[in-house]
């Protein structure tokens, strides 16, 4: 993919410097399970797809830490910006942030780690989200759809009403583009994503299959699979990892993960060389 | 020329100003041009807070602390956040003191950092090697010992647990290195007045404190420690109180500096170490949440003497009012 500008959703560029900025809370309105919030900011932040912030905005002390959520989408210009984040209440943080109101300040360090990467090499994609994980990659998507590349999204979750609304999906819910997968079977393919994956990916033309790559986010063992079934195939596949972190960016180093280096392992930080991880290289 | 009754030179002439008060700190011979530090394991190797704020306004960045060679660190599973603080079993990952010399110092030296470097050892030779090394960098302002890591073995505790153990880990390194020697210890004692005067009678230049307090976390469902390391060092505002508490002890039992470190949130945290009579501060996982912790700390140190009409921080240092 060129490194051109891609509006208001990311840019795939040299991923800049991140800066701690206060914010106004704009919107912050829940949809099904998940939240999606709005907030003003000082200056315009231009991210890579798969980028993220760590984000504070209730009193006191406890909780403690911010919470690391996936930067959605960005916009605004000069001096005045807007950035916007979809989560979903697992814990005490989000669960104070879900009663953060318009108007609300906001502590935000952004943009902070590792995104996706698009060399030019890569012709078609397919972006993977299982459960909250689709707000890390619909970012790439919307970047992809800007540039009117071929890609394809595959969306899982346990019921239909954890899938995240239609209207979020960009480019729209095109069928044959977008494949919904469901634990029990309510909306879409009955199973779980990666096993859409695999019925899809057999499907494929074995001709051009190492033109394709997969971006993926979700729970680790989702990961696991899709990097078990696309890696033998010579797919390239990118993963962002989740994990509890104290500072974002890279000096705590409480987030590591295991990756091989050589014949060996060592731990990287998941803030900050990744959260996006090529799949070879994880130890999972 | 900074500070004093609203006089500063200009030009060679006197002229008066709104007060800016001096905060220029000293421990032992280091001057700091202010008492908040970065604590060493909070602040990598302080380039990380470089797109944040010049460090060059702190009154000195410690970074992580070395080893003589790279460490790998302990299994994921390193933190967990606890009711107003967190846990943490790092397990010293670091790059090694050879990579430190050779590509960090050089970059803080272009920042204008005053910087410390902490140090750990498996063995005293290997803490007596770690502080030769880095003797040689020229302007490192100190070498700070750690002999109080919760999280490894080999990671000082053995050594700064009773004072016996820490006055023969502190007279070997002292021998080694012409550096200030501060000592760190550990909140992990019966007595941190007897630490802190073994510490003193061995040669340390000053005393810091306090590293964390060794925790634990479990998960009731899955029955397991949420650290891989099972215990863990607390962090945060919940160990405010017990650091202040041993700092003062140890402020009474030692005639050497003492920098107080736990739970400093804000200027006003800052400023109660100040008074029980911390020569300085360090700031550490207030960073976390807040990349300008320490910047937002010295203002606010800075206002609070403009409104009190503090000219200087030894007016104030020390001037507790005991009932």
């Amino acid at each position: 993919m060129p490194s051109s500008s891609t509006g208001r959703y990311g840019r795939a560029m040299p991923q800049g410097s991140p800066r701690f900025v206060h914010g106004k809370i704009l919107h912050n309105t829940g949809s099904g399970i998940f939240y999606r919030m709005e907030v003003a900011i000082p200056e315009r932040i231009d991210f890579v797809p798969g980028q993220f912030a760590m984000v504070s905005g209730w009193p006191g002390n406890d909780p403690l830490l911010p919470r690391p959520l996936a930067i959605f989408r960005s916009g605004g210009v000069r001096g005045k910006g807007t950035v916007e984040f979809v989560y979903k209440v697992v814990g005490r943080g989000t669960a104070l942030l879900s009663g953060l109101h318009a108007g609300d300040p906001l502590a935000l360090t952004l943009p902070l780690g590792h995104g996706f990467e698009f060399p030019g090499e890569d012709r078609s994609w397919w972006l993977v989200g299982g459960g909250v994980g689709f707000s890390s990659v619909f970012p790439a998507a919307a970047a992809l759809d800007g540039q009117r590349a071929d890609f394809e999204i595959f969306l899982g979750a346990r019921t239909r009403d954890q899938l995240p609304p239609g209207e979020w999906i960009p480019g729209g819910a095109v069928p044959g583009r977008v494949h919904l997968c469901t634990d029990d079977g309510t909306a879409g393919f009955f199973g779980t994503v990666a096993a859409a994956l695999r019925d899809r990916i057999d499907r494929r033309k074995p001709t051009g299959q190492g033109r394709l790559a997969i971006l993926a986010c979700g729970p680790r063992e989702m990961l696991k699979t899709v990097a078990e079934i696309a890696l033998p195939l010579d797919v390239r596949v990118q993963v962002s990892l989740e994990s509890h972190m104290a500072c974002g960016f890279g000096v705590c180093w409480g987030c590591v993960t295991a990756v091989r280096e050589g014949e060996k392992s060592g731990y990287r930080r998941v803030c900050k060389e990744g959260p996006v991880f090529d799949a070879r290289e994880v130890v999972w | 020329m900074q500070g004093g009754a609203g006089l500063r030179r200009e030009g060679g002439r006197l002229v008066t100003s709104p007060v800016t008060p001096d905060l220029s700190a000293r421990v032992g011979n280091v001057l700091l041009k202010n008492p908040v530090m970065s604590a060493s394991g909070t602040f990598g190797y302080g380039l990380e807070f470089t797109p944040f704020y010049d460090i060059s306004r702190l009154g000195a960045v410690i970074v992580k602390g070395l080893s003589l060679l790279p460490t790998p660190g302990n299994a994921p599973g390193r933190i967990v956040e606890t009711p107003a603080g967190m846990l943490n079993a790092i397990g010293l990952q670091n790059i090694g003191v050879e990579r430190f010399v050779n590509e960090v110092a050089p970059r803080l030296d272009d920042a204008g950092a005053v910087y410390v470097a902490n140090i750990y050892g498996r063995t005293i030779e290997e803490y007596e090697a770690v502080a030769r090394r880095l003797s040689e960098v020229p302007a490192l302002a100190a070498i700070e010992l750690n002999a109080s890591c919760p999280n490894v073995k080999e990671g000082g505790i053995a050594f700064g647990s009773n004072p016996q153990g820490l006055s023969g880990l502190t007279r070997r390194v002292r021998a080694a290195t012409g550096k200030p020697l501060w000592v760190k210890l550990s909140p992990n004692v019966s007595d941190i007045g007897a630490i802190a005067r073994a510490a003193e009678e061995a040669g340390a230049d000053a005393v810091t404190l306090i590293n964390t307090i060794i925790g634990m976390a479990v998960d009731p469902r899955t029955r397991r420690p949420k650290l891989s390391n099972v215990t863990g060092g607390l962090s945060g505002p919940a160990v405010k109180p017990v650091a202040l508490r041993m700092v003062w002890e140890a402020c009474k039992a030692v005639k050497i500096p003492v920098v107080g470190i736990g739970g400093i949130q804000s200027a006003g945290d800052a400023l109660e170490f100040l008074l029980v009579g911390a020569a300085a501060v360090q700031v550490g996982t207030a960073n976390f949440r807040n990349p300008n912790a320490c910047v937002e700390i010295i203002d606010g140190i800075r206002d609070f003497f403009v409104r009190e009409k503090i000219f200087r921080l030894d007016d104030y240092r020390g001037k507790l009012l005991l009932p």
